[in-house]
């Protein structure tokens, strides 16, 4: 079968002097990508990379982690790439997993994601499924080489990644940004485009543009084709609010996951705008709701399994069927709409949290006798982390010191913003967190 | 007004160094965004995006007279 990395190779020839990416001011053509990505892999290969060989490299925001990621592909092995912000400790910890485990062949990357007892996960993906994400979204969202596709989020995440699949595909052009702090690169990448733009944009950034660039954003209506956005629930004041802002502009509301890849997505510019709504699924997925009322996906896209975890696999993975954790139902006309999850996991702009996690780190801080992590609601980000923590006799709330120390042990991203202390933890009969009174 | 913004800022922010020259690239879009709400709420001014440039947010030294200026726009309205 064709990897991404042969219509790369393609593309380097029929599009030799196109744009193939623009990353802080630099930019290179389709020629010089492909050149850079053969030079790379050359260098991998006299370095032992070879058939299915993990290549743990931290992520960035930058050509020069495409020209990686390709590379490690072309050299037949495996991409692993980890957030920037990984502790040393948890990154040499994931490269000894992943170096003792044998991945099977035809395993393109492993991304790590969220596990819900605060382990994280290895997520196996297979050339296959980046090829079949690839063309559900370039049927369903209709991608062309015309198109320049932004890029804000990190693309170690497959919310992002999965948007350098179709780009590549169809001779497209990249715009990689740095987030969406500096909302002025968001717009001089919309103006630095001669063609038609398109891009991810999570609920929380969509906020973010609705409420402090509104007029500014619709000065684009015209030349934004489509704006996709997921990984979290968008409010319907905010698609209704983004439909009257960009009427000619597709708004794609789509249901993906590290685990399923990309299965659905909904227009919500065309008729009904529905928040919960995320279509039907795409060419390569199906997808059906099971007694217990959860989403059970199925198609090319599926991940593989988790490295090193068998077990941990079959309780998710079973006859070619991933049994997610979100509830949903269809509608009548065979559209999935999302109606929660049925587990603890906190989603903060797009990024989904175990609050175990959380827990277990901070619990080996000597001042903290026990401690919850919950979601408290924020107007623009959904949902923010709160660590409630009782403190041992005669020790006082230091959040500084505190958030420093999990900085130190986590992800940015799952270092909560907002401490307070309490007199007690509320706890099951048997001991465990009462989450639900947390809810 | 420099201590009182740090104070503010370092209890909304406690993984952020507000002592660093470069704050700005310390913040991603929800640090910028809890910058500008806490700020806006304290002094009763008017921040938006826009304000949120590199240069306005590069360190405390120029934070503070971004909300000086917003705060003298506000008493000539």
């Amino acid at each position: 079968m064709r990897t991404l990395e042969d219509y790369l190779c393609d593309n380097a020839a029929l599009y030799a002097g196109k744009a193939a990416v623009v990353c802080h001011g630099e930019e290179i053509t389709y020629a010089q990508l492909w050149q850079r990505v053969e030079r790379r892999a050359e260098g991998l290969r006299r370095q032992g990379v070879g058939e299915a060989t993990p290549y743990v490299f931290r992520a960035s925001q930058s050509v020069e982690f495409l020209v990686t990621y390709f590379a490690v592909h072309c050299a037949r092995g495996v991409a692993v790439p980890l957030e920037n912000t990984l502790p040393e400790e948890r990154y040499r910890e994931i490269e000894r997993l992943v170096e003792s485990s044998n991945l099977p062949s035809g395993t393109a990357d492993v991304l790590f994601t969220t596990g819900t007892t605060g382990k994280g996960k290895g997520v196996m993906i297979s050339h296959e499924a980046i090829i079949a994400d690839a063309e559900n979204l370039i049927e369903a969202q209709r991608y062309s080489h015309e198109l320049t596709f932004i890029i804000n989020g990190p693309l170690n995440h497959i919310g992002s990644l999965s948007k350098v699949y179709p780009v590549i595909l169809t001779g497209g052009t990249l715009a990689i940004l740095d987030g969406m702090k500096d909302t002025d690169a968001f717009f001089a990448a919309l103006d630095r485009s001669e063609s038609k733009c398109a891009t991810f944009l999570v609920p929380s950034s969509i906020h973010l543009l609705l409420m402090w660039s509104e007029r500014r954003l619709q000065e684009y209506a015209d030349k934004l084709d489509f704006i996709e956005t997921g990984a979290a629930p968008i409010a319907q004041s905010d698609m209704e609010h983004l439909c009257r802002l960009l009427p000619n502009t597709r708004l794609y509301n789509t249901y993906a996951s590290t685990e399923t890849g990309i299965i659905c997505t909904y227009d919500f510019n065309v008729s009904e705008c529905m928040a919960g709504c995320l279509g039907k699924p795409m060419k390569h997925s199906s997808l059906f709701i099971t007694e217990q009322g959860t989403v059970a996906c199925q198609g090319k896209t599926l991940m593989t399994g988790y490295v090193g975890d068998p077990n941990l696999t079959s309780s998710v993975l079973r006859d070619h069927i991933l049994f997610t954790h979100d509830n949903g139902m269809i509608d009548a006309q065979g559209r999935l709409h999302l109606i929660g999850r049925s587990d603890d996991v906190i989603n903060v702009g797009g990024f989904k949290i175990s609050p175990v996690e959380i827990e277990n780190a901070a619990m080996a801080l000597p001042e903290i006798a026990d401690c919850v992590c919950v979601s408290v609601a924020h107007p623009i980000m959904g949902n923010l982390l709160k660590l409630l923590v009782v403190l041992e006799e005669g020790q006082h709330l230091d959040k500084r010191s505190i958030a420093q120390y999990l900085r130190s042990q986590l992800e940015t991203f799952k270092v909560p913003l907002l401490y307070e202390a309490v007199d007690h933890i509320q706890r099951t009969y048997n001991g465990k967190i009462d989450r639900k009174f947390y809810r | 007004m420099k201590e009182e913004i740090k104070r503010l800022l370092e209890d909304a922010l406690p993984l952020v160094d507000f002592d660093s020259p470069f704050i700005f690239a310390e913040l991603d879009s929800l640090g910028v965004t809890i910058i500008l709400m806490v700020l806006s709420e304290k002094y009763g001014i008017r921040l938006e995006h826009s304000d949120a440039t590199p240069k306005n947010l590069k360190n405390l030294d120029n934070i503070v007279p971004l909300v000086e200026k917003k705060l003298a726009e506000k008493s000539t309205v």
